[in-house]
């Protein structure tokens, strides 16, 4: 020693006895890390760590994957099944058998009643791929409903439809390790380091090692657009001018690839005559970025050698959601920028997995990217499945967000929720709850007994955690990554693939077809079902994939590893072959801020929750960077206002009212406040969600309040205290 | 021997392996055959000397400090790091960081903590209007100083700075949890966990070190922000070694071993999103850029109470600091008492003399030590460990926690002894001569009366904290002082006036002697009182911030006192002229007596509720005392999840 003590005592650090470590996949969001859990002698999970050799994380983790293991024992898991014969009664706790068996004579009675439509299943994007193919099976192949989706319409179906649209498939063509090529990177709507930290850590690497110009498009200075070298604070629910804007700019000044456009595009001609409307001084008008900038940054981004554009839910989440993505796809057509190396057009998913539920669910289609509406994709999966395609309709049916109108006005009776919690996550939460109400019978089958879902539920049925299962999530960039069972399911819940089948043995039809009882086994069938197909997974098995720490499909049989990118060789999914430019006019429908609701009100994610706080909420080294919900509002506005900092505030929207907790910061401009979605009772009691007419994705993110300083602190503080459970 | 190639995948890996010489011993921390390049510990730039002038080698490899083992969780295993006796540091680069908390998670995950602390923080300071505006994040932990403000302050000396990598490392198991490390620490590094009651604090991941690692927060910082390595050796594309960043406290206070990259232009203004009535401004001296802390208006909170002006605050007089309140008072008291007791007779006052009033006298020599025995239990059962009260004397050397302890300890042992022969002079008397019992009567009254002031100039040096600007003043010695002279003979004017009217006898001659030293102390405490108030404004930043709460907080509370103390010093002096006697006499001084003793309450419980600390800035939620006191008052923080203690007590 230097100075201090004479004697040492042994230095004491804390020792996790780690006796085995366990490889999975991070049941967050999409970004795909490796994740080892650290059992102890006894195999109680005890610690976590980045898997080293990951190709995505590279031994990082956030802070959410850092403390994910104590997700296992965490406060309110489900244990036991829960039953009551009204949503007034109380709950008792029932045995498995029992909970399936009313279950399923429920679902069956409500169809036998009203018709095999009356009953809606709403899923997720976080339970495992081999899950998801299940419920699909079960969905259209047994129960046979229409109504049928899941809770990614709230994140992604923007994404999926914009690329459908402009490619002829959903994917994301591009990878994280674009970053590493690319010379002009534009980021719209995304706050990678709050929202995707292990993306942006990849993305600040590659700028370790070579710069290039950064352009982040989001209306708040959010850290990403504060890291950026260009900053454009564009007004909400306009990006759609921009992007046209762009487009404009790059044509008229020639900067365009014009043969990548002729070699692999379509509808050049309507396209160039759409743009042509949206010159920078029209367009400066409407998006709030000055016409200077926006022909610096068209130029930029079209002189790069290679450019890319990643974006998240400032896109997704808005009126033209669609029309957002497939004008930031046609971007990257008209410059070239798809399929090559650092030029690309990624969305950056949300739940982790997403693009699991986006393949293989049977949601907006049949398995494997399979469309209902084609014949020859319904022969196929009714000749895999042993069903008749009779069976299969002819079309998908309404998204979550037109589900839920219908059961408001009682075409649909009865409902299935599957780990998600509408009761926080969809917009005017005051209509969600009239809505659920109204059903004549509601399970939820999630992890949490405290989900609110449960408020209005008849049976509960206790889900097991990510871990505590098998199977496989894909990833943002398309890479398949493998969740070992680390330990065993918490009290009596169970996996959710065992729910799906043991609820499958219960009709008639689904005992006809088989319902394999293990993970591996029902990732055989998906190897069949996409081999040669664009998400080719013949190549990959369960060991393959954890051995080589995830695999992009395709992954055809007999190739060694997975594919970087999609369309490198410039063949699209449309029937053509070509990818397709679409003019997209623009329409202002949201609804803006007036003398009567002066603000706009924006809403997004902090790095320490996730989603509707269910998981987050109970970890309290996590939970404690924003416990309780909070907003962040321009201090000259508070100051007109007389709302002071670290006070309570009242919003006031069209659709109803919420309290929260005030941070005064420059963040936000003067016209503009945000508050971080995940509490419940907050946001979302204000939230209109107007509809994207394609993804049926709601406008989270633009909507028009009035603020006022709460009169009466202590009871807004009582209030807000009275709507946390966690 | 640490060996470093690329795996298969292109990853840099590190492999420790033991070559020929090294003991079989396994690491206490096991790391992977494959650890990441950027987890890897770099190699130093050679630089001999840091920017303080102190040699960055600690030891060289000859010295006996050299080739031990850290013993880490028992591991005998000692590693052939070759940077092993070179001061190691954090350098963080302020323009990179996005405070995404992956440093305080890995953190807190490694080190097992509970929510309701951390070794390592993240807080940030803002600026600018939008979108012309930057939030700048700062990520904190211990800087290991070359001065270690925390080890000398902690009188059980739980803090070890090591020759290893210059770590300081503090032992939980030494500790009794006074707390007094987390008061000198200009960083909030050490966190006492009112729970365990006991501090801890960051480890430097000193078992990671050892096997060629970086430390956890380090490993797993996602912006290119936080790094590690031997001090003065700037990290891999980095160019910058700033000894400070806007909101860190001034470096000269400890020398930490905390290095900054920030070249990014900030606004002018920096301003801190807790409750901490701070802004950072600007400041070109000679050509550098410094952020001065200056007061901010008070942010206005629900936890603020009203907006504007004065308030009395009465109910946030109270802290976890409120045995101290008592403590210090009294022990200022009985050695004012003491001192009045035992010199009076010197002086010639004889009323007061064991002689004059035998019963008195011993009565209130006993009610003294009684009362001082009270103030002892008090403090010691604020410690977070009471059992572990006798450590209090381990660090005499360096602590004025230690020395205070040893000095009060001297003053009640030789007031017990005094009190105790001067009852029973015949209670030794059989074994020993009665010269020597009277002369060790003697002899303990004197050492009474020395250590008494002497133990009080230890409990003055004990504020005496440069992280605590409010405290770090000589006003502390008047007001300490300044109640042993008002306090003291106060008691006993009272004692004998009641005695002297009991007796049918005057008490006016008595008492308006000792309204001199009274009201001599009451004017100190003013007089200090007003150098204060001056001395805080003219140095701004966290003194001129306690002196704005003070007048705005608690201003009508604190015109309360100065009215008091002002009223008490013109009744006393006016009593010390009248002589006043008899129903009337009493009453004034019953007047008086009450000002005064009021007044101390209120001012000792204002000296530890004004303080600001140099603290780091803390986040909305998270290190905001302002979010904490409102989790406790409304009953958020009964949700473990939040991270606050619902009682702070």
């Amino acid at each position: 020693m230097l100075f201090g003590r004479h004697t040492k005592n042994p230095i004491k650090i804390a020792d996790k006895d780690v006796a085995d470590w366990k490889y999975t996949t991070c049941g967050y969001c999409s970004t795909g890390c490796s994740i080892e859990v650290g059992l102890d002698a006894e195999g109680k999970a005890v610690t976590a760590r980045g898997v080293a050799d990951a190709p995505v994380n590279r031994g990082k983790l956030c802070i959410k994957g850092i403390f994910e293991h104590e997700l296992f024992n965490s406060a309110n898991r489900g244990k036991t099944p829960l039953l009551r014969e009204r949503a007034i009664d109380a709950y008792r706790e029932v045995g498995w058998d029992e909970a399936l068996d009313h279950t399923a004579a429920e679902i069956k009675r409500v169809q036998e009643k009203y018709g095999r439509d009356s009953i809606a299943i709403i899923s997720t994007g976080q339970i495992l791929t081999e899950e998801f193919y299940t419920l699909g099976k079960l969905t259209r192949g047994v129960i046979g409903t229409n109504n049928y989706d899941g809770n990614t319409t709230l994140c992604m179906a923007s994404a999926v439809s914009g690329y459908k649209r402009s490619f002829g498939s959903d994917g994301p063509p591009g990878c994280y390790e674009d970053f590493e090529h690319t010379e002009c990177l534009m980021a719209f709507g995304s706050n990678l380091p709050e929202q995707h930290p292990i993306i942006y850590w990849r993305l600040k690497m590659a700028l370790e090692k070579r710069r290039f110009p950064v352009i982040v498009v989001d209306p708040r200075v959010t850290m990403f657009a504060q890291m950026a070298d260009i900053h454009l604070p564009v007004t909400p629910g306009t990006d759609l001018v921009l992007l046209n804007a762009l487009a404009h700019v790059i044509l008229k000044e020639g900067l365009e690839d014009r043969d990548y456009i002729d070699t692999h595009t379509t509808g050049f001609e309507e396209f160039s005559a759409l743009v042509a409307h949206y010159d920078p001084v029209t367009a400066a008008g409407i998006c709030g970025i000055d016409e200077d900038t926006i022909r610096h940054v068209a130029r930029l981004y079209a002189k790069a050698g290679a450019a890319m554009s990643i974006w998240t839910m400032g896109i997704n989440q808005s009126t033209h959601g669609s029309d957002g993505v497939v004008a930031i796809n046609s971007l990257n057509l008209i410059t070239g920028n798809i399929g090559k190396p650092g030029g690309t057009s990624l969305s950056i998913t949300g739940q982790c997995n997403a693009m699991g539920t986006r393949e293989w669910s049977s949601c907006s289609g049949l398995p494997g990217y399979r469309a209902l509406e084609k014949e020859k994709d319904r022969e196929t999966i009714a000749n895999y499945w042993g069903i008749d395609p009779g069976f299969f309709p002819g079309r998908r049916g309404p998204f979550m967000t037109d589900i839920f109108p219908a059961m408001e006005t009682g075409q649909i009776k009865a409902l299935w929720l599957i780990a998600t919690n509408p009761m926080t996550s969809m917009p005017n939460i005051p209509r969600i709850r009239k809505t659920l109400q109204n059903l004549e019978f509601l399970v939820v089958q999630d992890a949490y007994a405290d989900v609110e879902t449960t408020q209005y539920a008849h049976v509960y049925l206790p889900a097991a955690l990510w871990g505590e299962k098998e199977g496989v999530f894909t990833n943002t960039e398309r890479r398949v990554n493998l969740v070992r069972k680390v330990v065993e399911p918490h009290g009596d819940s169970k996996p959710d693939l065992w729910i799906f089948n043991q609820i499958a043995k219960r009709f008639e039809q689904g005992r006809k077809i088989r319902f394999p009882e293990t993970p591996a086994e029902v990732f055989e069938e998906m190897r069949e079902l996409s081999r040669g197909r664009m998400l080719d997974y013949s190549g990959m098995t369960h060991d393959k994939i954890e051995m080589q720490r995830g695999i992009q499909w395709p992954c055809p049989e007999n190739a060694g590893s997975g594919s970087p990118r999609l369309y490198a060789d410039g063949v699209f999914q449309h029937p053509d072959a070509k990818a397709k430019l679409i003019p997209l006019p623009f329409v202002d429908n949201n609804e803006r801020p007036d003398q009567q609701f002066p603000f706009w009100l924006n809403s997004g994610r902090v790095v320490e929750h996730f989603h509707t706080r269910t998981r987050t909420g109970k970890i309290g080294n996590v939970n404690k960077f924003s416990p309780t919900p909070y907003m962040e509002m321009n201090p000259d506005s508070a100051k007109e206002l007389g709302i002071g900092h670290m006070t309570y505030a009242r919003l006031i929207s069209r659709r109803g009212y919420a309290v929260v907790l005030v941070q005064l910061t420059h963040r936000v401009p003067h016209n503009m406040v945000f508050i971080p979605f995940h509490f419940h009772e907050c946001v979302n009691r204000l939230t209109l969600g107007l509809l994207d007419p394609y993804s049926r994705q709601p406008a989270f993110k633009q909507c028009a309040v009035k603020i006022e300083p709460a009169t009466d602190q202590l009871a807004a503080a009582a209030a807000n205290v009275a709507a946390r459970s966690y | 021997m640490l060996k470093v190639g690329v795996d298969k995948q292109g990853l840099a890996f590190i492999e420790a392996s033991c070559g020929g010489g090294c003991q079989s011993h396994a690491p206490a921390f096991k790391a992977r055959p494959n650890e990441p390049a950027y987890a890897l510990l770099p190699p130093s730039n050679g630089v001999k000397v840091n920017q303080y002038g102190k040699s960055i080698q600690l030891v060289d490899e000859n010295d006996p400090l050299a080739g031990q083992s850290l013993n880490i969780n028992n591991s005998p295993a000692v590693s052939s790091n070759p940077n092993r006796y070179q001061q190691h540091g954090f350098h963080f680069t302020a323009d990179n960081c996005i405070g995404c908390h992956a440093c305080e998670a890995a953190c807190s995950e490694k080190n097992a903590l509970p929510a309701h602390i951390s070794f390592r923080s993240v807080g940030y300071v803002e600026g600018g209007t939008y979108p012309d505006f930057r939030r700048v994040n700062i990520s904190m932990a211990c800087n290991h100083c070359d001065d270690p403000v925390c080890l000398k302050g902690c009188p059980t000396r739980a803090y070890t700075k090591f020759a290893e990598y210059g770590a300081v490392l503090q032992d939980p198991d030494i500790c009794f949890g006074c707390g007094y490390c987390t008061w000198v620490c200009p960083y909030n590094a050490p966190q006492l966990d009112p729970i365990k009651g006991e501090v801890s604090k960051c480890n430097m991941c000193v078992d990671r070190l050892e096997v060629g690692l970086k430390p956890a927060c380090v490993s797993a910082c996602l912006a290119g922000a936080l790094d590690f390595g031997v001090v003065e050796t700037a990290p891999e594309n980095r160019v910058q070694n700033k000894l400070a960043i806007p909101g860190f406290p001034d470096p000269e206070i400890t020398h930490p071993n905390i290095r900054f990259q920030q070249v990014r232009e900030l606004p002018r203004e920096m301003r801190r999103t807790d409750s901490m009535p701070l802004l950072y401004v600007k400041k070109e001296e000679a050509g550098k850029i410094r952020y001065q802390p200056q007061v901010a208006a008070r942010p206005r909170g629900i936890t603020a109470g009203k907006t504007s002006g004065r308030e009395w605050s009465f109910e946030k007089l109270r802290s976890r600091e409120d045995p101290l309140v008592i403590f210090t008072l009294i022990s200022q008291c009985v050695i004012g008492s003491f001192l009045t007791l035992f010199l009076g007779p010197v002086i010639g006052l004889e009323v007061l003399s064991v002689n004059a009033h035998p019963t008195a006298h011993m009565a209130l020599l006993s009610g003294l030590l009684a009362l001082e025995t009270f103030a002892l239990v008090i403090s010691t059962a604020h410690l977070g460990k009471p059992h572990r009260f006798y450590r209090a004397f381990n660090n005499l050397r360096y602590s004025p926690v230690s020395r205070e302890v040893a000095g009060i300890a001297v003053f009640y042992n030789a007031l017990g002894l005094y009190t105790l022969l001067s009852a029973v002079p015949g209670l030794f008397s059989r074994p020993l001569p009665h010269e020597l019992i009277s002369g060790l009567q003697v002899f303990s009254g004197w050492l009474a009366a020395a250590s008494g002031p002497v133990a009080l100039y230890a409990m003055y040096r004990i504020y005496r904290i440069k992280a605590r600007p409010y405290w770090d003043h000589w006003q502390v010695a008047t007001s300490f002082y300044g109640s042993m002279l008002a306090l003291g003979p106060l008691a006993v004017a009272l004692v004998y006036a009641g005695v002297l009217v009991h007796q049918g006898q005057a008490f006016s001659g008595l008492l308006a002697v000792l309204a001199w030293p009274i009201a001599l102390g009451l004017s100190m405490e003013g007089l200090g009182l007003i150098a204060h108030a001056r001395d805080l404004e003219r140095r701004g930043g966290e003194a001129a911030a306690s002196r704005m709460e003070q007048r705005t907080r608690f201003g009508k509370t604190y015109i309360l006192r100065n009215t008091g103390l002002a009223l008490a010093i013109a009744l006393v002096g006016a009593l010390g002229v009248t002589h006043a006697d008899g129903a009337a006499g009493f009453w004034v001084w019953a007047l008086a007596a009450l000002l005064i003793v009021a007044t101390a309450l209120i001012g000792r419980a204002l000296f530890y509720v004004l303080v600001i600390p140099t603290t780091m800035p803390g986040a909305f939620f998270w290190r905001n005392q302002g979010f904490e006191q409102h989790a406790r008052e409304t009953g958020l923080a009964r949700m473990p999840q939040v991270g606050v203690l619902p009682d702070a007590h």
